[in-house]
């Protein structure tokens, strides 16, 4: 009797699902599924803001080899350079073994990877509710579960603090952000814009343009923002432009020349978008006393 | 029966106003050129003589090395060896323009292309007179005209020269090259894609050129037309020869050894006056 | 054009071109006026006539980038005609002989001066490239391409080493352009925004340095216009008639480089308005290359400031690029052309 229940128990174990067992089984952003039998502990990063994920998740340790544009932290450095999106070193990477690559969804070592079974992890994210997403996703698939939620719960709350920051004749001004200088500008719709929305700014480029459209260096002097935000170079030139002196936000100052660093946090839908609040929080609260400021 | 012979015979036409060449006969002399061409002799010790006043037939089989004298006679080449004097003075002393206003060049292939109109392609030929920023004055324009008028392409004179055909577009290319009036005229091959009516006419131009006093030399491929030039030069595999009025027996024999006795030269007699046609040996 | 002074034969009718030169200048001219005025109508919020109240915005945006976006497409259409007619080929672009690939490169050299590449190229040089500014770049690096291209084929003389020179530097200029951008990604976007054309920048600086090299260069190459028909009848006739060929060649390869130069520093790199005003001027009027020099011109000036409103004002306030709607237009013509052929 006892050896058909010990039988018994043994069947019930050995069929229960593989879950239990260490293993995971996610799906990435292009719909793919895929099974870590346990988890990753040799992990190659083709993207900067899954590179910093993986950092921000405390398994920066685990990175046997980044992309060239990865560089923060400082750690990352250090590690072996596997090229870029379009010329990923796809042997160097089979050479370090890795059990997990992280990769965009656009690149094209994806499937190269794939087909000589090198487990894959595809993720890009474009909007916030996408790095939510990609942030829990990686925490998973480094077997980290709990450290995803806190990681979100960290980068919310910082987030949360700068908004505070903001100082309150700031909320709801409109600003300009110019990602390019076309002017290719992030509007609301973009995870800048979502980001800016959280800080209580508002944006002179609405929704319906799309989230990084190419604008008429008009609309812009139309529209005359109140703040604008751009990198410290390109802000540097654009006084010069035809037309744009007449910005009150130039002619006033009231803009924001983001450092690389601060600037590459921000354009990178990652973890470090409560730094990038941060940084925006603090130029704000520096600026020049708002005077008299139209409604 | 009248022969091509006979229709040659410009003895009884009144002369038209071709003006004459305004260097006044300067004659071409050159004096043993030699060229090569991918390793082989191509002219090989050439030396003759065109003077004012005629006109010389220069014939032989392909490949012979036509085209290719008539490129150094014009200074288009320079010859490995040799010289070419016009009027007396190396062609190399002379400067390019007033050499092109006294020397004037037909290219054997159509490689002229365009969409100008036919009339500026044959005002391009008094660019030697006019310079490259000198305009067009009267003179310029008669010139023109008549060059026009001589090979019977003045009705087209406002349309493209694309749009042209083959036969079409070698007369107005003939016609820039009597457009320079110069005194020495190379041609080569001016009758190509002529029918036979045209063919007379730009002979009979050319004759007249002559007449008036400048030096012609045409490469032919009708021996028949050639046999009514004032001279024939035979070309062969890169050498002359043979160089003598068409009445020479020895021109005659050169002429059909060359050939390979593909044809016998007989005489006929036309307007009063013997004519020489070649008859092919069937 | 002059007529002959003599009465043609009487049987004889000549097939005369619908139109005139001159009253294609005219047409042109028109065609430029209007565009001009709906330029600076055309603004962000779409088609605006208050210019009173839009003075600033007018004086200062609108009408710079509208002359700048004729002055470019006149440049562009002058180099057009000009490679057409030295390379006897209706198919010849005035970037053909490296002007793109060098001006590619100079761009994003100045791109990359801050970055990565920025750090290793040393703060001189990268200090030197910044203070050329983007402009100054593509020009120079135009005028290096087309150098370049002169010194691999040792001269003007020979069309077809010229132009295979060209292929090869322009092939060898984009390569190293592509190595930079590798290694700067924050070059990349500025080099795709270089490649499609924008004239959203052109201040009145811009219009003043594209009108001067208009004034210098339109000229010089009507004057060498003579050469170009002396080509028509290939190279041999030519040099009989007593051209100094090379020269005049190189002359002609150097007016084009500066035309496109300028053009391409100002607005980048806009496709099908060399290729096609000269083109399109051929099938109009049957002209010698000095007033299709000129005529080229005006139609280039007009087929760019069309495109420009087009791209300005179809998805307002968003611009498209210019060069996707000259390619379109340009890309639609030679279809069109091509169907007529294959239907004669």
């Amino acid at each position: 009797m006892k050896s058909i229940v010990i039988a018994l128990l043994v069947g019930v174990l050995g069929a229960l699902p593989p879950q239990a067992q260490g293993q995971t089984t996610l799906t990435d952003d292009r719909g793919r599924v895929l099974t870590l039998p346990r988890p990753p502990q040799r992990v190659v990063s083709l993207l900067p803001s899954l590179t910093e994920t993986v950092c921000a998740l405390q398994a920066c340790a685990r990175l046997v080899g980044v992309d060239r544009h990865s560089d923060w932290p400082a750690a990352v450095r250090t590690l072996p350079r596997l090229g870029g999106l379009e010329d990923t070193q796809i042997e160097r990477i089979v050479a370090l073994k890795p059990d997990l690559v992280l990769a965009a969804v656009s690149s094209r070592a994806v499937d190269r990877l794939e087909s000589l079974g090198v487990p894959v992890l595809a993720l890009e994210p474009q909007t916030l509710a996408d790095t939510r997403r990609m942030v829990l996703r990686v925490a998973q698939a480094l077997g980290e579960p709990a450290a995803g939620a806190e990681l979100l719960a960290h980068i919310d709350a910082r987030i949360a603090a700068a908004a505070q920051r903001v100082p309150p004749a700031w909320r709801g001004r409109k600003m300009y952000v110019e990602v390019a200088a076309v002017p290719y500008a992030a509007g609301e719709a973009s995870f800048i814009g979502e980001l800016l929305g959280l800080l209580q700014l508002g944006n002179v480029v609405p929704a319906a343009l799309g989230p990084f459209p190419q604008l008429n260096p008009e609309f812009v002097v139309r529209a005359q923002p109140d703040v604008v935000l751009a990198s410290a170079r390109a802000l540097a030139d654009m006084p010069a432009r035809p037309g744009w002196s007449a910005l009150k936000a130039l002619q006033s100052r009231h803009s924001c020349g983001l450092a690389p660093a601060a600037w590459d946090s921000l354009v990178r839908p990652g973890p470090r978008l409560g730094e990038a609040a941060e940084a925006i929080a603090d130029c704000l609260a520096g600026l020049a006393g708002l005077g008299r400021i139209e409604p | 029966m009248r022969t091509f012979a006979e229709l040659m015979d410009t003895s009884d036409l009144p002369s038209p106003a071709v003006p004459k060449a305004r260097d006044g006969g300067a004659a071409l002399q050159a004096r043993g050129l030699l060229v090569h061409l991918g390793g082989r002799r191509v002219v090989d010790d050439v030396s003759l003589v065109l003077r004012a006043g005629e006109w010389v037939a220069l014939v032989g089989p392909n490949g012979a090395g036509k085209s290719t004298l008539l490129q150094l006679l014009s200074g288009l080449r320079v010859p490995e060896a040799g010289e070419v004097q016009l009027a007396g003075r190396p062609l190399a002393a002379w400067p390019l323009r007033q050499r092109a206003q006294a020397l004037a060049w037909l290219a054997q292939q159509g490689e002229a292309d365009g969409d100008i109109a036919v009339r500026d392609v044959v005002r391009l030929g008094r660019l030697p007179h006019q310079g490259l920023f000198g305009a067009p004055d009267a003179a310029d324009e008669a010139a023109v005209s008549a060059a026009m008028a001589d090979t019977e392409c003045t009705a087209w004179e406002a349309r493209r020269l694309n749009e042209l055909s083959g036969g079409e577009r070698q007369r107005v290319l003939l016609a820039r090259v009597l457009a320079v009036q110069a005194g020495v005229l190379l041609l080569d091959e001016p009758t190509t894609h002529l029918d036979a009516p045209h063919q007379r006419t730009v002979l009979r131009c050319l004759a007249q050129r002559a007449r008036s006093g400048a030096a012609v030399a045409v490469v032919l491929h009708d021996i028949t037309q050639a046999l009514a030039a004032d001279r024939v030069l035979v070309m062969d595999g890169g050498r002359l020869v043979a160089d003598g009025a068409p009445r020479d027996a020895a021109l005659q024999a050169a002429l059909v050894a060359v050939f390979d006795g593909a044809f016998s030269i007989e005489v006929v007699t036309a307007q009063g006056r013997p004519r020489w046609v070649a008859v092919p040996a069937l | 054009m002059k007529t002959a002074p003599l009465a043609l034969a009487p049987a004889a009718r000549p097939a005369a071109a619908a139109l005139t030169p001159w009253g294609l200048a005219a047409a042109l001219a028109a065609a430029a006026v209007v565009l001009l005025l709906l330029g600076l109508a055309a603004g962000a919020e779409g088609w605006s006539f208050a210019w009173g109240d839009d003075a600033a915005l007018i004086s200062a945006i609108r009408a710079p980038r509208t002359l700048g976006a004729l002055l470019c497409g006149a440049l562009l259409g002058l180099a057009g005609a000009l490679a057409q007619g030295l390379f006897r080929n209706p198919l010849a672009d005035p970037y053909l002989l490296g002007s793109a690939a060098g001006a590619g490169l100079g761009v994003v050299l100045v791109l990359a001066a801050g970055g990565l590449l920025g750090a290793s190229m040393g703060l001189a040089a990268a200090g030197a490239l910044m203070r050329l500014g983007l402009v100054g770049a593509a020009f120079t690096g135009a005028l290096f391409g087309m150098t370049l291209t002169l010194v691999l084929a040792r001269g003007a003389g020979r069309p077809l080493v010229l132009l295979l020179a060209g292929v090869v530097v322009g092939v060898l200029l984009t390569a190293l352009a592509d190595v930079v951008i590798l290694l700067s990604p924050e070059a990349l976007r500025g080099k795709q925004v270089f490649l499609l054309g924008s004239t959203s920048f052109l201040g009145w600086s811009s219009v003043v340095t594209l009108a001067a090299t208009l004034a210098l260069s339109l000229p010089l190459a009507v004057l060498l216009g003579r050469a170009l028909d002396a080509l028509v009848l290939g190279d041999d006739s030519a040099a009989s008639l007593g051209l100094p060929l090379p020269r005049v060649r190189l002359a002609l390869v150097l007016v084009m480089a500066l035309a496109t130069g300028s053009a391409v520093a100002q607005a980048g790199l806009v496709a099908f308005v060399g290729l096609v005003a000269p083109h399109l001027v051929r099938r109009a009027v049957v002209v010698r290359h000095g007033p299709l020099l000129g005529l080229s011109a005006l139609a280039g000036g007009v087929l760019l400031l069309a495109a420009d409103l087009a791209a300005r004002s179809l998805l307002a306030p968003r611009e498209l690029p210019v060069g996707v709607l000259t390619a379109v237009f340009g890309g639609s013509y030679l279809l069109w052309l091509l169907r007529r052929r294959m239907a004669s």
